[in-house]
């Protein structure tokens, strides 16, 4: 097993009072996709807003390439070598696809220049839509403006909410084929993702979440293969 | 139809323009209608009126003054009364900003009474051209206008705060997720639409008078040209200014002038049964 980029350990979260995820420990390996499945309202978005500061950890620790991250807001989580791309609401709508990158970079300006032209020789689709507000693009291209943005700092560890939600069947598979282009220039990812099959079938490690505890983890082949997993997410496959 | 009503239309646009780019910005972060730029509005005439006649400093002076001072206000406003309500709805914010404002304009009430006053400036006599006339007061409050509305398309187009500033308006989430302190942009944005408010002030003392129901009586037209351009856009702000200024004067060609206030009331009605997301807004999918 290679080296974790992203290590999680005992963490516990949710709502005011109420626990969504509890006794949540994972680590994602530096280059491999890993995949979290499970029902709905299981504690999966809670946990991916959870380790990107979106909700405050109660317990537990989160950390990136060894830095402790649990605790500290959004706005001082980015920036940290991991981004975090929200299921919805994920662009700045009155926002041109050029000026929603730049946001992307926010935090190291010097770098947006280099940074754009990197992420628009990724997406070469989203170079002649770079005067066009997001709120005026597809959901596909939305998507590739989202993850260009969370792009922008060259992160480690990139943390995706269900990417393929609201997305037409054919662009479901472009967008897998970008989760692995993403991942081949060397950016670890831990996705959510409510397509199992699919998403198992992207990543090399899957996570099984259930009633805010992980109920299973292992190799993705291996939990694409086991009987309880298919029974269970991924339909009527077997 | 004569070029009086042309000119009349400008300078009105000229006066409501600014602060209705400012209510707009204001709405953008806040997501609230702030009815307290009444308040806000005669807060900075009476600053101004203070810098210039008891104190005694010119006028330009004295403007600056006041734009500090009310920009100051608008922050500490934000600060004590609306960042600990933020949870409640806008209905309720709205509420508590008309009280704000009533509080604002009771406060100048207090110190300066009710009495009309003026700015110390050298009474000169309207120029003149092709039978319409104005006054060397309008003209520079068209160019500062025109100055102020240029300055904030720069602000919002091509600055890296002025584009944190859109960004925070439409998706503080997001803005917070990509390191923006939400916050401090909120704060900013309070600080110059207060310093616009102000200034608003100082050309409502100079077009009209200044007296504490100054900022109340155009808060009905700012609030018409913010929502007649899409409220949240402040270009169009300054379009639904101009189409407002136009309407109130045509209105005078056959109602008497009492009747100029209610256009604003009838566009706001018109708007939001025909057309509630504006000139420029965009409509929302509710699903």
């Amino acid at each position: 097993m290679t080296e974790a980029i992203l290590s999680v350990t005992g963490l516990r979260s949710g709502y005011g009072r109420t626990v969504i995820c509890d006794d949540i420990s994972l680590q994602v390996s530096a280059g491999q996709i890993t995949c979290i499945i499970g029902p709905n309202g299981a504690g999966k978005s809670t946990l991916l807003k959870t380790i990107a500061g979106v909700v405050p950890a109660i317990d537990g620790s989160i950390r990136v390439a060894g830095v402790q991250m649990a605790g500290l807001p959004a706005a001082r989580v980015a920036g940290s070598g991991m981004a975090y791309v929200p299921q919805e609401a994920n662009v700045f709508r009155a926002l041109t696809t050029h000026e929603n990158l730049a946001m992307g970079g926010w935090q190291d300006e010097g770098r947006t220049q280099a940074a754009r032209d990197r992420v628009y020789d990724m997406f070469p689709d989203l170079k002649p839509l770079a005067r066009v507000p997001a709120g005026n693009l597809s959901g596909g291209q939305r998507q590739m403006v989202a993850f260009g943005m969370a792009l922008m700092l060259e992160p480690q560890v990139l943390l995706l909410d269900e990417p393929s939600a609201g997305l037409s069947p054919l662009m479901v598979g472009e967008m897998f084929e970008t989760v692995r282009r993403v991942n081949a220039e060397g950016v670890a990812i831990l996705m959510v993702e409510q397509n199992a099959l699919q998403g198992l079938k992207t990543a090399h490690e899957g996570i099984v979440m259930a009633a805010g505890r992980i109920a299973m983890q292992g190799a993705a082949s291996e939990l694409l293969n086991s009987a309880d997993v298919s029974e269970l997410y991924l339909g009527s496959r077997i | 139809m004569n070029l009086q009503i042309f000119v009349n239309a400008l300078v009105n646009a000229a006066l409501i323009a600014p602060p209705a780019m400012a209510f707009s910005l204001l709405f953008g972060v806040l997501k609230f209608p702030n009815f307290a730029i009444g308040g806000y509005i005669t807060l900075g005439a009476f600053a101004a009126y203070t810098f210039n006649v008891p104190l005694g400093l010119p006028l330009p002076l004295a403007t600056l003054g006041a734009m500090l001072f009310t920009g100051f206000v608008v922050w500490l406003a934000h600060v004590w009364v609306f960042k600990p309500m933020q949870d409640q709805s806008a209905v309720t914010l709205l509420v508590v900003s008309i009280a704000l404002t009533l509080i604002l304009e009771s406060v100048v009430r207090l110190f300066f009474s009710a009495d009309v006053r003026g700015f110390d400036i050298p009474l000169e006599r309207p120029w003149k051209f092709w039978g319409a006339r104005i006054t060397r007061e309008q003209v520079e409050i068209i160019a500062c206008a025109v100055v102020l509305a240029t300055g904030l398309h720069v602000l919002l187009r091509h600055t890296r705060i002025g584009r944190a500033m859109r960004a925070v308006a439409d998706n503080p989430m997001l803005a917070a997720i990509r390191g923006v302190d939400a916050a401090k942009i909120t704060a900013l944005t309070t600080v110059l639409c207060g310093a616009i408010f102000g200034l608003t002030g100082v050309f409502a003392g100079l077009d009209l008078v200044i007296e504490p129901l100054v900022g109340w009586n155009l808060t009905i037209p700012i609030f018409a040209a913010a929502i007649l351009g899409g409220i949240g856009s402040p270009y169009g702000a300054i379009l639904g200014a101009l189409l407002l200024g136009l309407a109130e004067e045509l209105t005078i060609l056959v109602l008497p002038s009492t009747y100029k206030i209610a256009v604003g009331f009838v566009i706001i009605a018109i708007f939001l049964l025909l057309r509630p997301q504006g000139l420029f807004g965009t409509a929302e999918i509710k699903k």
